[in-house]
């Protein structure tokens, strides 16, 4: 028997190719897995670095609504039921968690300043807002930029390209151990965060107070007015008197200052009369310049609001006397006092003339609280600041107003807003001019006649049909209560 | 029974050797070939997700800056970025540091003071300046003087900056591109395609 060994010649070609495209999948793989790996790792850091801000300034939202409620509702501003304790007058947050990622935040309120005409207190807001890094405790995609100084715990060495930027804490807190827990240098100490790693940023708000004259004139209603002859300007009591001239002059030094005289109107139905020497601003109105005498800019896209207004609750006790000024009554207050600590009177009727004098060669303040309704005449002598809270309605002429210190700003009526919802109005009818700021954002303003009016007023609607000229005086920008709070700086610390 | 032995367990053919060596060179360079693809792609998808990162940082540092500026203007090629900024921090040389040393890195309180405009928040009576400029294949942000490379790139990144000066506010946009390696037609969409676009308001802008 004849036995053939030829053997089996035949290839593994099937097994070669897939082993070939085995080894090439694992590359493809690896590319994919490098690249995505580290992309995603740094846009985890890009995302969770943006998302601190969003926290921080969220956190900075929260105690800027604190803040405000001091102008609006002073006694439930920064509440413990809210979670803040306080210190003096520095105000302390609990720590907010929210989002699905669970940034928190914590912010800080301080009173820092105290401004010495008017008393308004200005707050700074710290806030610190805090993201969770997602993923693994790796950096990104540096290497581009690597110098060989990453991580070193130094301020001026510490890493480069994002390490710089985003400052991410991995393990322990790099601002805490560099510059202490507020910032300032003290109580340094190595602190582990939880969740690792975390990103955080840290914004400083400054809030300013608004004061109540602003503009010109300021309503929340219909407008009408003034007179097809009348004119509104604006001057500068500090540089010099009032000179009608300037604000047709553009070479004079003090132009500028005449170009102020603002009207704002939260309505889209405004009839405007007469020139405007400053800006018109309107809440969906048509107001254009081809049919009115606007020397400013118009936006009819101005819209604001106006929170009743109560009296004060830091003003002392009143004295004794007068209780009432049913005849011509004349006083001088007993002390100087401050623009926060006037002199206070406490009247139940008001229907003659009240003289109120300076108390020896001092600023005087004086704080009336007229709990009815005011058509009598009030006599303001130089050196005299009065500030005229009237819980009823205002019935006078012009002439009834008599401000010898010649600035509007010395001689401020405020409208408390009704409480039942009431109706509330200003009548100031001809003859006379007057010299004096009204805050009645509850009340109708009217004024009839021609009078030559230095000031400024805020209500809930404005109607005068005479050719008035009137000066709005810019240094009331600084002067009046505060009725809110705005936001004037916006810092991050960086570090 | 004789048993017959066929020994001729002679090679391959030299016809078979060379149909071998022709399909084995043939799968080898194909490895080859992808090999270096795969290399290449990963080099430029590595490449271009760096080269992203970058321009979001970029986008972050412009942003982070412009928010909390007094002033911002950019040159007229919209290449150069100029910024005033307040000097929260105290830093070495300024009037606290030279009265006491240990000051410098510490935090400034805030002063009002009262200008022709209103109330102006100040932090020391100096600002920073700030100066974001293309130097070659980097971006460099330049603060007081120090300069720092906050982005680098062989693929050309391109930051664009304009400012808007409105009458009652100011934002500035911003858009960085990049030329992405991998791209060889070298036509404007392969760069308009990796635009990345940002606004940002001066919150700190001192109205007038």
């Amino acid at each position: 028997m004849k036995v053939s060994l030829i053997p089996n010649e035949r290839g593994n070609v099937l097994l070669c190719a897939v082993c070939t495209i085995f080894i090439l999948s694992l590359i493809a793989a690896n590319v994919l897995l490098n690249c995505t790996a580290r992309y995603n790792q740094a846009s985890n850091q890009v995302r969770s670095w943006n998302e601190a801000l969003y926290a921080a300034e969220s956190g900075a939202d929260m105690a800027y609504n604190e803040v405000r409620k001091i102008a609006s509702n002073p006694t439930n501003a920064f509440s413990a039921t809210n979670g803040w304790t306080t210190s003096g007058t520095t105000y302390t947050s609990g720590t907010t968690t929210f989002g699905t990622n669970s940034m928190h935040v914590s912010e800080t309120v301080d009173l820092f300043y105290t401004d010495p005409t008017t008393g308004n207190a200005w707050y700074r807001i710290r806030s610190k807002g805090t993201s969770p890094l997602q993923g693994l405790k790796r950096t990104g995609m540096d290497d581009r930029l690597s110098n060989g100084n990453r991580f070193v715990a130094n301020g001026s060495t510490r890493g480069d390209g994002d390490t710089l930027l985003r400052k991410i804490d991995f393990k322990y807190d790099h601002f805490t151990a560099t510059y202490g827990p507020t910032g300032d240098g003290t109580n340094k100490a190595i602190v582990a965060v939880s969740p690792a790693p975390q990103l955080s940023r840290r914004i400083e708000l400054i809030a300013a107070p608004v004061t109540p004259f602003e503009v010109a004139i300021k309503v929340t209603g219909d407008f009408y007015g003034l007179g097809s002859a009348a004119y509104i300007d604006s001057y500068r009591s500090s540089v010099g008197p009032y000179d009608p001239t300037v604000k047709t002059n553009p070479s004079d030094s003090r132009y500028a200052d005449s170009q102020s005289g603002t009207v704002e109107i939260d309505n889209g139905t405004a009839t405007i009369m007469g020139d405007i020497y400053g800006n018109l601003y309107t809440n969906g109105g048509t107001a254009t310049k081809k049919t009115l005498n606007v020397h400013g800019t118009i936006d009819n896209n101005v819209p604001f609001t106006l929170d009743s207004f109560s009296i004060p609750t830091y003003l002392p006790a009143p004295q004794a006397s007068p209780t009432r000024i049913n005849s011509n009554t004349t006083i001088t207050p007993p002390a100087a006092g401050t623009a926060r600590a006037p002199t206070v009177y406490l009247l139940s009727s008001f229907d003659k003339q009240l003289t109120i004098n300076q108390n020896g060669s001092s600023q005087t303040y004086v704080a009336i609280h007229l709990t009815s309704n005011f058509t009598g005449q009030i006599d303001v002598k130089p050196g005299v600041h009065v500030q005229f809270f009237i819980d009823g309605n205002v019935d006078i002429k012009a002439r009834d107003i008599i401000n010898e210190t010649g600035y509007a700003g010395n001689l401020q009526f405020y409208s408390i807003s009704p409480t039942d919802g009431s109706s509330q109005h200003v009548n100031i009818d001809s003859p006379g001019n007057f010299v004096a700021t009204f805050y009645a954002p509850s009340a109708d303003f009217t004024m009839n006649g021609n009078p030559d009016v230095t000031g400024a007023i805020v209500a809930k609607s404005f109607h005068g049909n005479g050719n008035t000229s009137w000066h709005y005086d810019r240094t009331l920008n600084f002067l009046g209560d505060v009725t809110d709070y705005r936001i004037a700086s916006y810092i991050e610390d960086i570090r | 029974m004789k048993l017959t032995h066929h020994s001729h367990q002679s090679g391959f053919t030299l016809a078979e050797i060379m149909t071998a060596m022709a399909v084995a060179v043939v799968i080898f360079a194909a490895i080859i070939t992808a090999s270096l693809a795969m290399q290449k792609i990963f080099n430029a998808v590595d490449n271009y997700f760096a080269t992203h990162i970058q321009q979001l940082r970029i986008i972050d540092y412009l942003n982070r800056d412009v928010k909390r500026a007094l002033i911002v203007t950019t040159s007229v090629d919209q290449q150069t970025v100029t910024l005033t900024i307040p000097k929260y921090i105290i830093q070495s040389g300024d009037a606290e540091a030279v009265i006491n040393p240990s000051m410098v890195g510490a935090m400034r309180s805030p002063t009002i003071s009262t200008t022709t405009s209103g109330f102006q928040v100040n932090y020391g009576t100096t600002t920073s300046t700030v100066v974001y400029a293309i130097n070659g294949a980097s971006i460099l942000r330049t603060e007081d003087g120090v300069v720092t490379t906050i982005a680098s790139s062989t693929d050309q990144l391109v930051p664009s900056t304009t400012d808007a000066d409105l009458t009652n506010t100011e934002y500035s946009t911003m858009a960085v591109t990049f030329q992405p390696i991998f791209t060889s037609g070298n036509v404007a969409a392969e760069r308009t395609g990796t635009t990345v676009f940002s606004l940002a308001y001066l919150r700190n802008k001192r109205r007038g």
